[in-house]
Parts: structure tokens; sequence; C-alpha cells
């Protein structure tokens, strides 16, 4: 026996590789209620072990190589390539100022969406902190869409964070090690989050598919969804809040699998396989959050510096929609009330002329040009406009007698 | 390809490396191969550790070295993904094996061999990712072809351009 295994070692040696680690994969694996398999989501102590010391094994060159990288760029553009920064920093401020006013604007809306969803019980949550962190490294595999960012445990991360960019979603924390953290991206095939089409609000399911792009699988084939439109995170998964940008619609594509449905290709709307930086939301609450409302405050504060010329117009149009309210319909917008409206291509027509004319008819007196609301009595004929006063000053017509019987005409 | 006999594969020269060596070039084709697909995007048309693995097994003529170093590599490769652990390593344990057996048979002296050699085994090796995947977990993957291939030939001009310079590395009596 002993022979045997001495002359056969290399090959003993394979097999025993072999069979424990197929050990391993079962125990790594396991049956879903649909009968497919499926890796468990969570690691067993033991696998969790070999992951950490692969981690510890391979994070600190990559962080060292990353830093490196990073230390040569930073020197480029902070010292060396400073060309335009005048003119990008005057942009920028004003984009910000810009920005305020329109923060301002929207701030109203959040609130009173905020007191309608206090009426409905229904709490919206909002980012209310994140963490800032450093892509240094991926799992080296197309087969696996993963990185690793410079964040973990120590930092406050905990499995299931949603990772996004100023762009849009990026994916979610997987595996917390103490200082540094795996992302799985939304672009990955095990991925899963749940999104919504922003103007159709067609909701499907956003995974990725072999080769890294982003797809809504299973969706019920409908003429509305045209490439272009905006896909947004539905809310309903518990990572990612709603309304962050995912990606727009590329083309739609038939599902292979099943008929009647489409799956909807996006082209994402952060760069995926480009990341440097991105934010990991490590909280959520039914609040803004400290820095939203002092912008908020501040918003509201240049706000107030609008123009008073502005405000007096628009205090103008509302002093005149209380005197002639039936001249304001509250239906329409302010700038398309027929008070303001001078475009009107169908103008009030004149009244048609009478066959018979008689007493009546506007144009029988004198007066007829005279204006609604005016005095419109016949006036005796030879009765003209009363005399200038002595002082100058023009006395009022004396009115008609309401005795004096019509003239009729001959 | 020559083929060598029993005589004088007891001739056969064995590469041998300083220690040193060994560790930082498996260390640093892990880190190179996390690293780089941030830099080539999605262009991921390589394997760096089965490159290395193919090197140190053929040079080495030792298919029990091979293995070992086959299985370490390969569950490092997993453990960095989050994939299940073991299905790189039972790929690489193969390549690992069956590199280090073929060492011992042909003159591996020769770069288009080694090379060729580098393209059949980075096939195989995917062949086995694809079957250990499929077939004994019965976990759903997607598969492109198309992709493996330029992955196994991206592995041959890594080593066309690798192989000698490692080469330079050995210890010489």
């Amino acid at each position: 026996m002993e022979s045997f295994i001495i002359r056969y070692r290399n090959l003993v040696v394979l097999l025993a590789l072999l069979m424990a680690q197929l050990v391993g994969l079962a125990v790594q694996v396991r049956r879903t209620a649909s009968g497919s398999s499926a890796l468990d989501d969570t690691d067993a102590s033991g696998v969790r072990l070999i992951r950490l010391w692969a981690n510890a094994l391979i994070s600190p060159p990559e962080r060292l190589i990353h830093a490196s990288k990073i230390g040569f760029a930073a020197t480029w553009s902070n010292y060396i390539d400073l060309v335009h920064v005048r003119q990008q920093n005057k942009d920028l401020e004003n984009t910000v100022d810009r920005l305020r006013l329109e923060e301002a604007a929207l701030l109203e809306d959040a609130r009173q969406g905020q007191r309608l969803q206090a009426i409905l019980g229904f709490q919206e949550k909002y980012i209310y902190s994140t963490l800032a962190a450093q892509v240094y490294g991926s799992s080296g595999s197309d087969r696996s869409h993963d990185f690793f960012i410079d964040k973990g445990w120590r930092d406050g991360l905990k499995p299931d964070m949603a990772v996004i960019t100023a762009e849009g979603i990026v994916g979610k924390v997987r595996d917390v090690f103490p200082h540094t953290a795996q992302v799985l991206a939304v672009n990955d095939t095990t991925s899963g989050a749940g999104v919504i089409l922003e103007k159709t609000r067609i909701r499907g399911v956003l995974r990725g598919d072999a080769s890294g792009q982003l797809e809504v699988v299973g969706v019920t084939a409908d003429q509305r969804i045209q490439p272009g439109e905006h896909v947004l995170t539905a809310g309903g998964d518990l990572i990612f809040p709603r309304g962050l940008p995912v990606g727009a619609v590329k083309k739609v594509v038939r599902d292979p699998d099943r008929d009647g449905l489409v799956d909807i290709i996006l082209t994402p709307a952060a760069p995926l396989n480009r990341l440097d930086e991105v934010l990991v939301i490590t909280s959520t609450e039914p609040r803004f959050p400290p820095q939203d409302e002092k912008d908020l405050k501040a918003s509201a504060t240049e706000e107030s510096a609008v123009p008073a010329a502005v405000k007096d117009q628009m205090k103008a149009s509302e002093i005149m929609a209380e005197k002639l309210p039936g001249l304001i319909d509250p239906n329409l917008p302010p700038d398309q009330q027929p008070l303001n409206d001078n475009s009107n291509p169908n103008p009030a027509a004149q009244p048609p002329q009478p066959l018979h004319p008689d007493e009546f008819s506007p144009s029988a007196n004198d007066d007829s040009n005279a204006g609604p609301g005016s005095d419109s009595t016949p006036k005796p004929k030879g009765s003209s406009a009363a005399p200038a006063s002595p002082g100058g000053a023009a006395t009022p017509a004396p009115k008609s007698n309401p005795q004096t019987a019509p003239r009729r005409n001959p | 390809m020559s083929l060598l006999g029993a005589d004088s594969r007891r001739e056969i020269e064995i590469h041998r490396y300083p220690l040193l060596v060994y560790a930082l070039v498996l260390l640093g084709s892990l880190v190179l191969q996390a690293w780089l697909p941030r830099v080539v995007g999605r262009y991921v048309w390589f394997d760096l550790p089965l490159v290395v693995i193919v090197y140190f097994a053929l040079g080495r003529r030792n298919p029990m070295q091979g293995t070992l170093m086959g299985a370490a590599m390969g569950l490092f490769e997993d453990a960095l993904s989050h994939n299940a652990i073991g299905i790189n390593g039972i790929a690489k344990t193969t390549v690992g094996f069956l590199a280090g057996s073929v060492g011992i048979r042909i003159d591996v002296d020769n770069h288009t061999i080694r090379v060729l050699l580098n393209f059949a085994l980075s096939l195989l090796s995917s062949a086995i990712y694809l079957f250990v995947t499929r077939f004994l977990l019965g976990l759903a993957v997607e598969w492109n072809g198309l992709t493996e291939l330029l992955r196994a030939v991206g592995n041959g001009v890594i080593a066309l351009v690798l192989f000698p310079l490692l080469d330079r590395l050995q210890i010489r009596d």
C-alpha cells in the first residue's frame, strides 16, 4: 500500500486536492425552493476565513500600487496641468448659484411631499449620511463583477449598504473586512435591484448579463419603452433609496427564455468599469441631512434676494386678479391667463349690422362707441356735452332723464 | 514537439529559482490580475496567475508542485471574487498537474511549445471552470466562447513576453 502511494503520489495528491475542493464547493451551494442551485448568501466561517486571508495578502500591495497611481495623477493635475482652472472655477461658481436657486424652488415641493407622506403614513427615506471611498482593485475576472474599496467595518461599513456615485448607482457592499470591503457591482449576473422607468413607470428587476451589460429583465413588452428613457431605482429592495439614477434605455430585446417578455438593455449612468471614488450610503432617514438643511437655508436666503421689482410685478398681478376675478381662469397657469395673453388668434367678432336698425341699434345714437358699462341711454337730440365749468374743470354729463320718450327712427 | 526518453528525462535540466522569486512572482501575478482590470476596463483577456502556474510547473517538471501551486493560486482567485471558493481552484489544480506532467515528457525550453501549451491549458482551464459551475454545481452561468478564446490568445501573448524574462531569474550552476 505504501509503495502504491509513493509510486502514484502525484496522482494521489491531485485526487485528494480535487476531492477536498469538491466537498468544499458542495458545502457552499444550496437548493432553492424552485429546485435550482444557488450560492449561499452568507459565507460559512471557513470560507470567510479564506476570503479574509486572500484579502489580507492581496490588499496591501494592491493599495500601494493604487496609491502610487493616485499620487502621480494628483501631482500632474494639481501642479502641472492647471490650464483653464480659473475659468472652470468661475463656471462652477455660477453653476452652484444657479443650483441653489433651483434647490430653493424644489424645497417647497419636497416639504409638501413630506407633509403628504406623513398624512398617508408613508415615510420616504433620504440619504442621510454617506462615506467616500476609493476603489483600488477588482476580482480580476470578468466572470464576477465586483471590486474593492478602501473602507471597512472600522469605518462603519456593513453588508448590503448601497454604493453610488454622483452619476448613479454602482452596487452594494457584499463582504466587509477591517479596512476594506468588497462591493458587488450592479452589472453582475448575481446582482439584483428594483428599478422603474421614469416616464412609463414600468417596474422591473435590474441585473447584469455575461458580458457585464446592465439589463432590466422580465418586462412585459410595451411599445412605449423608447431608447433614451431614464431608469431610476424603485426603492423596494431596501438597499437603494428611491429615485437614484440607474441608466438610460439603450435598446429593447426579446427575452430568449419567456415569450411575451422583453429585456431592456441599459447604458449605465455611472462608469462601472472605470470607478475611482464612490459613496457608500451608511444611513437613510425620513428627514433631510444637516448639510442639506444648511444648503436649503442658504438657498432660501438667496431666493429672498430676488429683485424686488419681480415680486412687485407678481403682487400687481395678484391685485388685478382680485379686482377682476372674471379675467382670471383658475385652471390656467399665470402666463396663459387671458389677461396676459396677447396672442389670441380669434379676437371677439364685431356684432353683425342689423337689417332694420332701430333706436336700440348701437349705431343709432352718438354714443355708439361707448364701452361696456357706460351709460348708453339715448340722449335727446340736440343735447351736447356739458359746457366746461368756469373753473375749467369738466363737469360730468348730466344723467339722462329716464322719463324722456325714446326717439323713433323714421 | 520533441518527446524525451526515460534516460534523457533524468538528464534534463530542472529550472530552479530563489524562494523570493517564487513568492514575488506568484503574489505579483495575483495583485496585477486584481488591479489591471481597473486600467483596461472590461477587456480582461488574460489570466496572469494561470500563465505563472504553467511557467513554474513546466520549468520545475514536478506534477506535485504544479498541483499544489495551482490549487493555492486558484483558491486565492476564488477568494477575491464573490463566487464559490474552489471553482478556479479545481481548474488550476488540474492545469498545474498537467503542466508539471507534460514538463517531464517534452522539451519545455522551446518558446513556441511553451506558448502553445499555455494557449491549450488556458482553454482547458475555461472548460473545467464551465464544467464545474454548470454541471457539477448546477449554477446558472452565462458563457461567451469568444471571450474564452481571446483570453487564451492573451495568455499566449503574455507568455511570449514573460517567459524569457522569468528565465533570466533562474539559478544557474
